[in-house]
């Protein structure tokens, strides 16, 4: 592309060499009428050009331009729309699993014994509490192997061990035995409903100082044959920072602020999220922090943004929960060190009406930047497909006339 | 030379200057077992040969494909700040565990400062910085993801002991779907291609897959655990629908995740076997006539 337009370039500065500078202005309008279709059209081949497509590959190439257009025309409409609130408050709808972070995850597969084949005819339903442990917290995992119709099958844990993985070389760690049960204690609420459930806390064992993943390996039988389950979580055995002080809000800039204060010991890029429900309790908004912290009391901001809060119109008060957070290291593995995490509410907050609540879009030089590069593709894409036949109507746009 | 001829030279050269320094590139990001050199963007190996056309100023964006998603970031950090700041700008495609490793790196550093490059890379893969300015985020136009494996792969969940590849210990579903908040891409698209030519580990995947990951994640369904997901002709399992619809079941995709190719046909496996061959051959289609 540079290369044609300097050779147009080179060719317009030799043309205006060589007819001299008096006539300048009706040139512009010779060369911009160059391109324009003259006369009527003809079927057979024009002497001297190449022949044209035959009607299949045009339609074809029609059809090209036509994908293309569309595709940069999604691409500046959903942009336009999406960056309206910034990368940090996002609508709840937008985030579906990030609702509840500290609901089990489960999962439901095929038994796989120790030659890794799938058995369709047993299912193994698992759950674990947690994927990412902050130090001195603990994770539950259970199983249960049912029928594909649902009817749960005896099981019996023969085994259970936890321990870190560590690279090939590197001295193992402790292994650490866990008790899986089905009596209606500790993490299992039912006794005698086939799931059984078993408790690692890596700060009481001999994993305290094991700064990554820890597999547990549970063995297991159900209907007589053989079976094999691994649960991983990473641990995070340091506390990067803490939180001090009480949080507070405060209408900043036409949004609404959570503020909370950390105690920075190790500073770096942190990022953290939290959840905010609206009056009746439906979740509304997701709210990330990714900032680089120094040391020492810092705040951070969780912004529910005003044009979010007009939109969403929801039942005030806002209630800031279920916040989580870790430092993240970068080119480093494990890549983070996790914050205590804030689990349940955090702040309720007092503001009761939308009194000072922006509904301005968002802005910044990031938005700018994409907007003019997605709305230049976007007419490009138009001016492309209108040539190519002017007697066919460029698709509408979703979002508005190409300016 | 007269003066206004002059004028006409001054404002050509610096238009020259301008659009010169301005061009889209296409950034293809390999997977698991990588094989291309690091830090080399002509070095094709993964994909297949070099001179196959991918899309302009295609540039191979190697990282390990062993080590940790986290650990290998900064060699895709250092590609998108090459080529896709300033007025660079680019399109991405992933294959597999690029597809892990880009959303990480959006979601995470997606808007962190960048200081803007010059495209012109030392044999690690950095670029020298163009005007010492920065700005936030990289220009990225969208993500086509061949085989994508943000969502995990269960043939990573019956790993073995306490020793195993970092990557194959990301690719674990449920690691996988926690290690970031795959919504957080900055209103960029990521348009999933998922194959179904998959019968080897059917027992372990669950739903349609291509041998190594299934539809739950190279289609983009959201969700802190994987599941099963399959075409319209399989009436036993839920569809895994185009575009960003929600999937029969009424799971959800991912934000900004749409499904442009199903393969209704299970005509395409995971591979590309070193000649674009596979789900990647079908991205590598769609690229070379949308990435201009």
């Amino acid at each position: 592309m540079p290369a044609a337009l300097i050779l147009a370039l080179l060719a317009a500065i030799g043309w205006l060499a060589w007819r001299g500078d008096e006539t300048g202005a009706p040139a512009a309008g010779v060369a911009s009428g160059a391109g324009q279709p003259q006369g009527p059209q003809f079927f057979g081949q024009v002497e001297g050009r190449p022949a044209p497509p035959l009607p299949s590959e045009r339609a074809r190439q029609r059809q090209q331009l036509v994908e293309l257009w569309t595709l940069a025309d999604h691409t500046y409409c959903s942009y336009r729309e999406g960056s309206m609130y910034p990368a940090g408050s996002r609508p709840m709808s937008q985030n579906p699993d990030q609702v509840y972070p500290n609901q089990p995850v489960t999962e439901t597969n095929a038994m796989r014994g120790e030659d890794r084949k799938g058995n369709p005819n047993i299912l193994l339903q698992t759950s674990q509490s947690r994927v990412y442990l902050a130090a001195g917290e603990s994770v539950a995992f259970s199983l249960r192997a049912v029928e594909p119709n649902g009817n749960v099958i005896p099981l019996v844990v023969t085994r259970a061990i936890a321990a870190g993985i560590v690279t090939t070389g590197t001295r193992s760690t402790t292994q650490v035995p866990l008790a899986f049960a089905d009596d209606g204690s500790g993490a299992d609420p039912v006794a005698g409903d086939g799931a059984f459930a078993g408790v690692l806390t890596p700060a009481q064992t001999g994993l305290a100082g094991f700064h990554g993943t820890i597999r547990t390996e549970v063995r297991y039988t159900a209907a007589g044959k053989n079976g094999v389950l691994i649960f991983d979580v990473i641990y995070s055995p340091k506390v990067p920072a803490t939180w001090v002080g009480t949080p507070r809000e405060a209408l900043e800039d036409g949004s609404l602020a959570f503020i909370l204060r950390a105690d920075v010991r190790q500073p770096g890029r942190y990022v953290v999220t939290g959840r905010i429900d609206d009056a009746k309790g439906r979740p509304f908004a997701l709210a990330t922090f990714n900032e680089v912290l120094g040391p020492g009391p810092n705040d951070i901001r969780l912004i529910v943004f005003g044009k979010l809060m007009v939109d969403g119109a929801p039942a005030l008060p806002l209630r800031l929960r279920d916040v989580d957070g870790y430092l993240l290291k970068e080119n480093a593995d494990p890549d983070r060190e996790l914050m205590p995490r804030l689990e349940g509410p955090v702040l309720t907050s007092r503001t009761q009406s939308m009194k000072g609540v922006s509904d301005a879009e968002f802005n910044s030089e990031e938005r700018t930047r994409y907007l003019t590069e997605f709305a230049k593709d976007r007419k490009g894409a138009a001016a492309s497909l209108a040539n190519f036949d002017p007697s066919l109507p460029v698709p509408p746009s979703a979002c508005g006339p190409v300016k | 030379m007269n003066k206004v001829l002059q004028m006409v030279l001054a404002v050509c050269l610096m238009a020259v200057s301008s659009f010169a320094a301005a061009a889209n590139y296409t950034l293809w990001v390999n997977g698991r077992t990588g094989g291309g050199v690091v830090g080399n963007y002509d070095s094709w190996n993964y994909w297949g040969p070099g001179t196959t056309a991918a899309g302009v100023n295609k540039k191979s964006v190697n990282w390990d494909g062993r080590s940790s998603v986290a650990s290998q970031s900064g060699k895709i950090r250092d590609a998108l700040d090459c080529f896709c700041t300033g007025n660079n700008w680019c399109y991405v495609v992933t294959h597999s565990a690029g597809d892990l490793i880009m959303g990480y790196t959006m979601a995470n550093y997606g808007g962190s400062a960048r200081v803007k490059k010059n495209a012109t890379a030392n044999s690690s893969g950095v670029c020298g910085d163009s005007d010492g300015s920065a700005q936030t985020g990289w220009n990225i136009k969208w993500v086509r993801a061949a085989s994508g494996a943000g969502g995990g792969s269960e043939l990573s969940d019956v790993g073995s002991w306490t020793t195993s590849e970092p990557l194959v210990q990301d690719l674990k579903t449920t690691t996988a779907r926690a290690m970031y908040n795959h919504n957080t891409t900055r209103s960029v698209w990521f348009y999933m291609y998922a194959g179904a030519k998959g019968t080897a580990y059917s027992g372990v995947l669950p739903g349609q897959d291509d041998e190594a990951v299934a539809y739950h994640s190279t289609g983009g369904v959201s969700g802190s655990s994987g599941g099963s997901y399959c075409n319209p002709s399989d009436w036993l399992c839920n569809d895994l629908t185009l575009g960003t619809a929600a999937n029969e079941g009424g799971s959800l995709k991912w934000s900004y995740h749409s499904v442009s190719f199903r393969d209704d046909s299970e005509a395409y496996n995971h591979y590309a076997n070193g000649n674009w061959g596979g789900i990647v051959g079908v991205v590598r289609s769609a690229v070379v006539n949308s990435a201009l």
